[in-house]
């Protein structure tokens, strides 16, 4: 089971962006339509039907998690950065009603949930998931939000750049790994 | 070393320190030295330069903080340089910083000469000690990019400029320099400060 999370800027320039594999149990997503496709399907026709019929996520050799290895399909960083992008729109129409911070889960793409956070400074960061898990999600959101203030003190940083620092990315991971 | 007069140090920059009545924000202070260090590289571009201008505006400060220094802690003139370390880490650091480096002394001075100058010197020049930092207030937030690293560049170089310019004010010349940098990946952030030589009084000129 895995996440991604964007930050964005106001201007919506990502800034950073982490793909995290969670070795918490899930319920195993079923599509047999991706699981039929062939190794070639990462071609780009392929790719578009493969979306269509659900990006699900194709299980890499490393994942914990047991059951049919499938080929193709959502994991194509395309699809997930397609998802993230169309949200978008969702996103600034809900934060125009609700002035909270954790915007919950705002759009959903077949099994692919986006919950969103915006900071006070306008800074997006979204998170793709599949599984539900509110608290936690909120508490990752709050943390990167944290570390993400601390890069920006940083004199060296220039703000709405891409985020690079080694250090940002490896607490990023381990909260990560800590609340997903 | 516990002896009294590390005790009475201690406590003196500590009582400097609360008795100051304008203290400014801490974090307003290190946001404010690292966009100046920031700037001081774009415009410099060269970071061997920076550190020397870091280190002037250091002296700059330094030569007009010692006042503050004296006229606050009344203390007299220290009898070796041992006890300049001392006063310099526990009651100047303190009270200007709220921090309190631990000085180790060192650096026997290279072949001491066998002839000595009439008027007896406190220490003989090449004396030093080092003062070591667990928390650096400047270098709150700061993480060095790679450039930064690779150019050799002492972030909080003003210390080194700073402790040079007291120091000079008091009839000392003194060489202070950083030997580690936590910012640089190193285990601890160090600066030596080693003696070059004694000022002697001068006469305003003009005088009669």
């Amino acid at each position: 089971m895995s996440h991604h999370l964007y930050i964005l800027s106001p201007s919506d320039t990502p800034l950073y962006e982490l793909t995290h594999f969670s070795s918490k149990p899930v319920q195993a997503t079923t599509s047999p339509l991706s699981a039929n496709l062939p190794n070639w399907s990462t071609s780009a026709f392929a790719g578009t039907l493969t979306a269509l019929s659900g990006a699900s996520s194709a299980i890499q050799s490393h994942n914990t998690q047991s059951g049919p290895v499938r080929i193709g399909g959502g994991k194509d960083p395309h699809v997930i950065q397609m998802i993230a992008n169309a949200s978008l729109d969702v996103i600034e129409e809900v934060m125009r009603k609700e002035n909270a911070m954790y915007l919950k889960s705002v759009d959903k793409f077949n099994e692919w949930t986006v919950s969103a956070f915006v900071t006070p400074g306008n800074m997006k960061f979204i998170l793709l998931h599949e599984s539900r898990n509110d608290d936690g999600i909120k508490s990752f959101f709050v943390d990167v939000w944290e570390l993400y203030v601390k890069t920006m003190l940083n004199p060296f940083h220039t703000a709405h750049t891409p985020i690079r620092s080694a250090v940002f990315d490896s607490r990023v991971r381990a909260s990560a790994k800590k609340y997903l | 070393m516990a002896t009294p007069a590390a005790k009475q140090y201690k406590t003196l920059g500590e009582e400097i320190w609360k008795g100051r009545a304008e203290k400014t924000n801490a974090e307003l202070f290190a946001l404010t030295y690292g966009a100046l260090v920031v700037q001081l590289i774009q415009d410099y571009e060269d970071y061997e330069e920076v550190n020397k201008q870091l280190e002037k505006m250091g002296y700059n400060i330094g030569t007009r903080l010692i006042e503050d220094f004296l006229a606050r802690s009344n203390l007299g003139r220290c009898a070796d340089f041992r006890e300049v370390g001392e006063v310099v880490a526990k009651v100047g650091f303190k009270s200007f910083l709220n921090i309190s480096p631990t000085v180790t002394h060192g650096g026997q001075p290279p072949a001491a000469s066998p002839t000595r100058a009439s008027t007896p010197q406190p220490a003989a020049p090449g004396s030093s000690f080092t003062l070591t930092f667990d928390e650096n207030p400047l270098a709150e937030f700061v993480e060095l990019p790679e450039e930064a690293l690779e150019g050799g560049l002492w972030f909080s170089n003003i210390y080194c400029g700073v402790i040079r310019g007291a120091l000079e004010m008091v009839q000392m010349q003194v060489q202070a320099t950083f030997i580690s940098d936590v910012l640089r990946g190193d285990e601890s952030t160090e600066i030596r400060v080693t003696l070059s030589k004694y000022l002697e009084e001068e006469v305003p000129v003009g005088d009669d």
